[in-house]
């Protein structure tokens, strides 16, 4: 009787579970985008949590918003790929403000995950240059604030590394044991597109397999594949134990102010540039505040500090045309205003490419 | 005074709801992800078709299986070494120790003030190239430059997730090891045996079951680490539980990131119960 007795209490308890569990999930709202510049009756809680990567939740990342909103409670949920972040959405974050990378605006407008941006509320919105704003648009509504930038390329190590001309060069087994490339599948498909010359966004079912096997021959090559830039790359290239690597400027300008060996390239297939955009959460209670949020990531101060501190390009015009500093003059390449014309932009892919590029990688990484 | 009809809910209740809602359930949660149809990260409440797709999927990549296959001997050789050298420390505080018993123990367990974490960064710091081994090796003159294989390898797995085990895995040892009567020693010297005999034929017999403890309880979480083969494992050192967190977290694809655990889940079950079957604990304890 005992047994019996705990039988149902245990079965009780798990379907208690199981209807809570069901009950937390994301909002049941139907399919497509939230309109924005909808008022919530209720007063709007004063906090905010944004979905983040790690290491931007520095205050000198949002200041502006620290200053004119001292009571505000902000709290940080972090991702480390956009995978990870849209999976984070996904799967039910409670997060009010989230921040991806270009390519993959189209997956957060499609799920419904995302409210629109009523730009008439943004005071710094002018000084971004039109062309950025367009990356945050789908269907000619803006979803998407943008606000970081900078460009992918080869960070080598000049006392090993003669010039580097080519994505390639991460393929070299002169350099065995002191390569590392980014841990994400989409950039080791758009690297293979570079130095094969194929559009990434219509690969045939052979190119993918042969971008697999390149990887796994690659895959000797790495020290160990990076997921920080600031936590597992940057100390990698400064003690010396990456030579080569797939890398963001930000951390070519860290080695670089910091006096190492150390140049980043610009290869004959072209670098690519990438741009982070901000949204707001379909299920934020705080839509105003988080409007104010991103207003004041536009802020001179805000954008300057990205510039300036963490060496990445930022929306704000004004900011990026009173940079003087040969350090970012350099990591921005901006004495060279042909750079961009050779430059790959990050392009939007579809779920059947994210799927196959991403389950290609784990398979590379498995091997 | 509760009776006895009583006791049992109040006394099992609490913990029993507590796992139900946060083990049983996930667990529950994480079987039906794996058999949903489709990839990408969705709530409980999204549309669900069956499907074994991703269970085919992972039966239908070798490079899946092998590293499954490889990942469980890494944590057989991990268990294996690990229970070998906590088992000298548990006889020596057990027999040897005396009345300092106590001291040593809580010195044992001083590790644990530390964050995993942060032991597994310190050993990164110690196999990296400016690291004391090397620094230790090259002002030996044993070497002229850095040692690659120390650090980004699955020998620094190994190395360090033994290191981390250690102290906790002499626990159950010594807890099996306190439990022995005396009078067998006794009875066994009386009898002629040796110290030696003795020790094979009285204390290792008995101790087994928490030696086995100890092996288990250092395999099942090994099987699937991920934390100290990303920090110190580099592209060698890859184990299965990486893979897993990928489909979770890099590739938005929890369907088969689930599968990959439900395979796993029972992979390590059916290890556990045919080690058990082939050790049976009821002959060797007395």
């Amino acid at each position: 009787m005992r047994v019996s007795a705990l039988t149902r209490f245990l079965g009780l308890s798990m379907a208690l579970g199981l209807i809570l569990a069901a009950c937390g999930t994301q909002g049941g709202g139907s399919p497509g985008a939230s309109s924005g510049g909808v008022e919530s009756q209720a007063p709007e809680p004063n906090e905010l949590a944004i979905l983040e990567w790690s290491g931007y939740e520095a205050e000198d990342f949002w200041t502006d918003f620290a200053q004119a909103h001292p009571d505000t409670e902000v709290t940080f949920e972090f991702g480390d790929t956009d995978a990870n972040i849209l999976a984070l959405m996904q799967g039910g974050s409670q997060a009010d403000v989230f921040h991806f990378y270009t390519g993959w605006q189209q997956f957060y407008v499609d799920a419904g995950l995302v409210r629109e941006i009523d730009t008439s509320k943004l005071s710094n919105w002018d000084a971004v240059p039109d062309a950025y704003k367009e990356l945050g648009q789908i269907d000619g509504k803006q979803y998407f604030l943008p606000w970081d930038w900078g460009f992918t390329s080869i960070l080598y190590n000049t006392e090993h590394v003669p010039e580097v001309t080519s994505w390639d060069v991460l393929m070299d087994p002169a350099y065995e044991g002191h390569v590392s490339m980014w841990n994400d599948g989409p950039a080791a498909v758009a690297v293979s597109s570079y130095i094969n010359g194929w559009d990434e966004t219509n690969l045939t079912d052979e190119q993918l397999a042969e971008i697999e096997a390149d990887w796994i021959a690659q895959k000797p090559l790495n020290a160990f594949y990076w997921s920080g830039e600031y936590t597992d790359l940057c100390p990698a290239v400064q003690d010396g134990t990456v030579w080569v690597a797939y890398a963001w400027q930000g951390c070519y300008a860290t080695a670089l102010a910091a006096g190492d060996p150390v140049a980043y390239a610009t290869p004959e297939e072209g670098r690519n540039s990438w741009f982070g955009l901000y949204g707001i959460s379909a299920d934020t209670d705080s839509y105003e505040l988080a409007l104010e949020f991103l207003d004041m990531k536009l802020a001179e101060t805000t954008c300057a500090n990205a510039v300036s501190l963490f060496y990445y390009g930022c929306a704000n015009g004004d900011v990026m045309a009173a940079i003087d500093d040969p350090v970012l003059i350099e990591a921005f390449a901006i004495n060279d205003p042909s750079i961009l014309e050779s430059t790959n932009f990050t392009p939007l892919v579809t779920e059947e490419q994210r799927t196959a590029w991403t389950a290609m990688w784990e398979r590379v990484q498995a091997e | 005074m509760l009776g006895r009809r009583g006791t049992l809910p109040f006394l099992a209740g609490p913990p029993a709801l507590w796992l139900a809602l946060f083990f049983v359930v996930p667990l529950l949660l994480i079987a039906a992800f794996s058999l949903r149809a489709g990839s990408g990260a969705v709530g409980p409440a999204g549309a669900w078709v069956p499907s074994i797709e991703h269970y085919q999927q992972v039966f239908g990549t070798p490079a899946f299986l092998r590293l499954l296959g490889l990942s469980v001997a890494t944590a057989v050789g991990i268990a294996t070494l690990a229970t070998l050298l906590a088992y000298p420390v548990a006889y020596y505080l057990t027999f040897r120790a005396g009345t300092r018993a106590t001291l040593y123990l809580t010195l044992l367990l001083i590790p644990f003030a530390v964050s995993y974490l942060l032991r597994v960064m310190a050993w990164k710091l110690m196999l990296g190239p400016d690291g004391g081994i090397n620094s230790l090796l090259q002002g030996l003159g044993l070497t002229s430059e850095p040692l690659g294989l120390l650090l980004y390898s699955r020998p620094a797995v190994i190395v360090t997730l033994v290191y981390v085990w250690v102290p906790f895995a002499a626990l159950p040892i010594y807890a099996a090891m306190q439990r022995i009567d005396r009078s067998h020693l006794e009875a066994a010297a009386d009898l002629g045996a040796g110290p030696w005999a003795r020790f094979w034929r009285v204390t290792v017999p008995l101790s087994l079951p928490g030696a086995l403890a100890t092996f288990f309880m250092v395999f099942i979480p090994t099987v699937g680490e991920y934390v100290t083969p990303a920090l110190v494992g580099g592209t060698d050192g890859i184990m299965y539980g990486n893979i897993i967190l990928g489909f979770f977290t890099r590739s938005a694809n929890w369907p088969l990131g689930s599968a990959m655990a439900m395979i796993m889940l029972v992979l390590t079950l059916l290890l556990v119960v045919v080690a058990l079957r082939i050790v049976d604990l009821r002959r060797v304890s007395l």
